[in-house]
């Protein structure tokens, strides 16, 4: 081979290499966030089985939401809203996503679902809107009662974070999924007053679809299986790992890898707190029955 | 309902998926390695000629002596025997049995490594051989004649090893299917798929001689045979010598079926690693279309599976073939037929290193299980407790993913570089001339390119 050809070999490796690299890195005009749904600090009771997934995908044409959850109430109406901030707000999700912060606080300003679930406590809802979130804007997604909305309004709990008609309070909340955490518009945060200023950096959970904080994920096991099939706990390694497992059968929780058992009892629950000292993916399993539970994916 | 790999039946970690940034580097290397390599090529092939030079005899003498063979044939039938019996008689816990770990770790995947280090290790150990062998002395001792037996259709070459082959990997990750989720196999299934195995292999050597079906149809003597061509240390005519490493595996493809075997290896690694992701979507629709046509679950999922592993093997078939149509269009290229089979041996390699790639770190960590616990306890039942390492656990902190993603891609790059030498070396012997052998080498780069790329996208999204 002379010369030439073989600069332009090296010359077309060198454009491939970089194709490459570049095609690994760049942001695609499509992009979907997603969170599981976890109860709010003061949620109604009735709900400890509630599970749940909200996706937020951002298309070329606009913004699609879904929300699929199970161990609702059976037959009963529910509404939720893309919130503007943060689940671990003390108001969990803060004020509802608004496109124009000045604007309307009705669809297509806000993005609203409404749904009722079906006889075994199951729902899901879609919304669509023809404007795009920014990234990094989708707080997150709460959902509550409709039926207890207006009582919840009245009884003046709603009015001590001084919010409008779409500030719910804590007892009306029922669940929250984070997707993108962060902070409220500056609108809002004024508008929140005391309650919008929370400590910490909001960017901190910014990203982590599951939060890890304050005792960890609760997996529930319905029948022997896990409600909402087999649950994800990703760490970083260096974290401390938290979960629960709530049972109604009895039978041994095993950590594959870490080698951890517990007991749990029907109806019992068994917590698990332990340092994530071990990088890759382990089971975890319900052992006598032998049914995977959750997969705990420890990154380095 | 979930697609368990090999890995996930036996251990309790499972890799995580290489990170996009390394997968990017690594395809880069092996792009630049490649035009590279392209450009630097030798122009006399340089591994054609076999130099195999002999070793001291005293050495042989004492590896290769009879009371050696004995020995190692005694422990290769111990071994099986072992397997069989902890499989039959021992705990239906994949993970706690002797049995699984034994054949599917240390065996499967351990013999391709010593044989690619040190030559064909499997051979003296083959309880097959050696109970063919034994067989047969007994036989000529007692008759007073040799054996005679039927004449192997030699155009049957390796096809029998490499259905075989395929035969293994589909028992392994197929056949473990209960209640429609993959299980793994059984210890009990796979003690009775050895026994199947033996009957047939015995009846087979008996038939054909048990040193030419070693050659030919038996799967684990093939498929370990033809790593150990990779290595430097081989027996001719009974003394152990040493070669240039790769120079054996010039050879190697000149029977019949050799391509099928190695194209088979790659197939049947590649699907077990993409059905932990690439496949993922693809295995759980069609695996729904069965089940909405009223299939039980357990055939839907075996059916989904087989499919899915007939189409890894026509996938990477087809991708060998366009590379070898290629070459044939270059002039002064030798017959299609020729070619097919003449560039076989440059896929081994390949397939070596997806196998590290894949099992890697399930062979590190299930080895420290196979000589802990696993040989104290064989049975998994907690009742003997032989070395005293029965209540010994595996050190899952003996690897990090960073060093595991490294060694990962790593392999496949070096795998790359020496299929990517194998071939050009033997288009300078069948080209003759420098530049035709160049232009037909851009196919099988191309060929090389592709295999290892799929094998670095497989790594990036397994278990994603």
């Amino acid at each position: 081979m002379n010369r030439p050809i073989k600069i332009l070999t090296l010359l077309l490796a060198l454009a491939a290499a970089l194709a490459l690299v570049a095609c690994g890195g760049s942001d695609d005009e499509e992009s979907t966030v997603s969170g599981q749904f976890e109860l709010v600090a003061d949620a109604p009771s009735g709900y400890e089985g509630l599970t749940g997934e909200a996706e937020l995908d951002r298309t070329e044409s606009g913004t699609e939401a879904t929300i699929q959850l199970t161990g609702l109430m059976p037959d009963a109406e529910y509404v939720a809203h893309v919130h503007a901030a943060s689940c671990d707000q003390p108001d969990p999700g803060g004020p509802h996503y608004k496109f124009d912060p000045n604007g309307s606080d009705e669809p297509p300003n806000e993005i609203h679902f409404m749904f009722t679930s079906s006889a075994d406590g199951e729902g899901e809802a879609e919304a669509s809107n023809d404007q795009r979130i920014p990234d990094g804007d989708a707080g997150s997604i709460v959902v509550h009662s409709a039926e207890e909305e207006g009582e919840a309004m009245k009884n003046g709990e709603a009015m001590e974070h001084g919010g409008g008609e779409h500030s719910h309070s804590h007892s009306d909340k029922i669940a929250c999924a984070e997707l993108e955490g962060g902070t409220a518009p500056e609108e809002a945060a004024t508008d929140e007053g005391e309650a919008m200023k929370h400590e910490g950096d909001p960017m901190e959970h910014g990203d982590d679809a599951m939060k890890h904080e304050g005792g960890g994920t609760t997996i529930v096991v319905r029948n022997g299986d896990p409600v909402g099939g087999v649950q994800e706990l990703e760490y970083s390694a260096g974290d401390q790992v938290e979960f629960t497992v709530r049972s109604d059968v009895a039978d041994e929780i095993h950590v594959h890898g870490y080698d951890l058992m517990k007991d749990v009892e029907a109806g019992g629950s068994a917590s698990f707190s332990f340092p994530a000292d071990l990088e890759g993916i382990f089971e975890v399993e319900l052992e006598e029955s032998g049914t995977q539970i959750a997969e705990l994916r420890v990154n380095p | 309902m979930s697609w368990l790999p090999l890995a996930h039946a036996l251990a309790a970690r499972q890799d995580l998926p290489i990170p996009a940034w390394l997968f990017a580097w690594g395809a880069s290397i092996v792009l630049i390695v490649s035009f590279f390599a392209l450009s630097v090529g030798w122009r006399e092939p340089r591994f054609e000629g076999d130099r195999w030079r002999p070793l001291g005899a005293g050495l042989s003498r004492a590896l290769l002596g009879l009371p050696m063979q004995v020995l190692c044939g005694a422990i290769g039938v111990f071994l099986l025997g072992l397997a069989v019996y902890a499989g039959l008689r021992g705990t239906e816990a994949p993970d706690r049995n002797f049995a699984l770990t034994f054949v599917f770790v240390t065996c499967w995947l351990g013999f391709p490594l010593f044989s690619v280090l040190l030559g064909d290790v499997f051979r003296p150990f083959n309880p097959w051989r050696a109970i063919g062998r034994l067989v047969g002395r007994g036989f000529a001792a007692l008759a007073g004649q040799q054996p005679s037996h039927l004449r192997y259709p030699q155009r049957l070459g390796r096809w029998p090893a490499a259905i075989g082959l395929v035969a293994v990997v589909w028992l392994e990750v197929v056949y473990g299917v209960s209640g429609g989720v993959s299980v793994g196999l059984s210890p009990h299934a796979a003690a009775v798929a050895a026994l199947v195995y033996s009957a047939y292999t015995l009846t087979m050597m008996g038939l054909f001689g048990t040193e030419q079906w070693c050659r030919n149809g038996e799967v684990f003597s093939v498929y370990f045979g033809m790593f150990s061509q990779l290595g430097c240390f081989a027996v001719e005519d009974g003394r152990l010598g040493r070669r240039r490493p790769l120079a054996a595996a010039t050879h190697w493809a000149s029977v019949p079926g050799s391509a099928a075997v190695v194209i088979a290896s790659i197939a049947t690694t590649s699907f077990d690693g993409a059905s932990e992701g690439a496949f993922l979507g693809a295995l759980e629709w069609t695996f729904e279309r069965f089940t909405d046509a009223d299939l039980g679950l357990t055939l839907a999922l075996r059916l989904t599976d087989t499919i899915f592993i007939g189409l890894c093997v026509a996938g990477v078939a087809l991708v060998y073939l366009i590379g070898v149509w290629g070459m044939s269009t270059v002039s002064g290229a030798p017959p299609l037929r020729k070619l097919w089979n003449g560039f076989a041996h440059t896929l081994i390699p390949i397939a070596f290193a997806y196998l590290v790639a894949h099992y890697f770190s399930l062979f590190v960590f299930q080895e420290q299980a196979q000589f802990t616990y696993l040989l104290s306890d064989p049975l998994g039942t907690g009742s003997t407790d032989l070395f005293g390492t029965a209540s010994s656990g595996i050190d899952f902190q003996l690897l990090s993913a960073n060093a595991i993603w490294y060694v990962q891609v790593a392999a496949l790059v070096v795998g790359h570089v020496v299929a990517l030498t194998l071939a050009h070396d033997r288009a300078t012997a069948y080209w003759g001339d420098y530049r035709q052998a160049a232009r037909s080498q851009y196919w099988m780069l191309a060929v090389m390119v592709a295999f290892t790329c799929f094998g670095l996208y497989l790594l990036s999204v397994a278990n994603a």
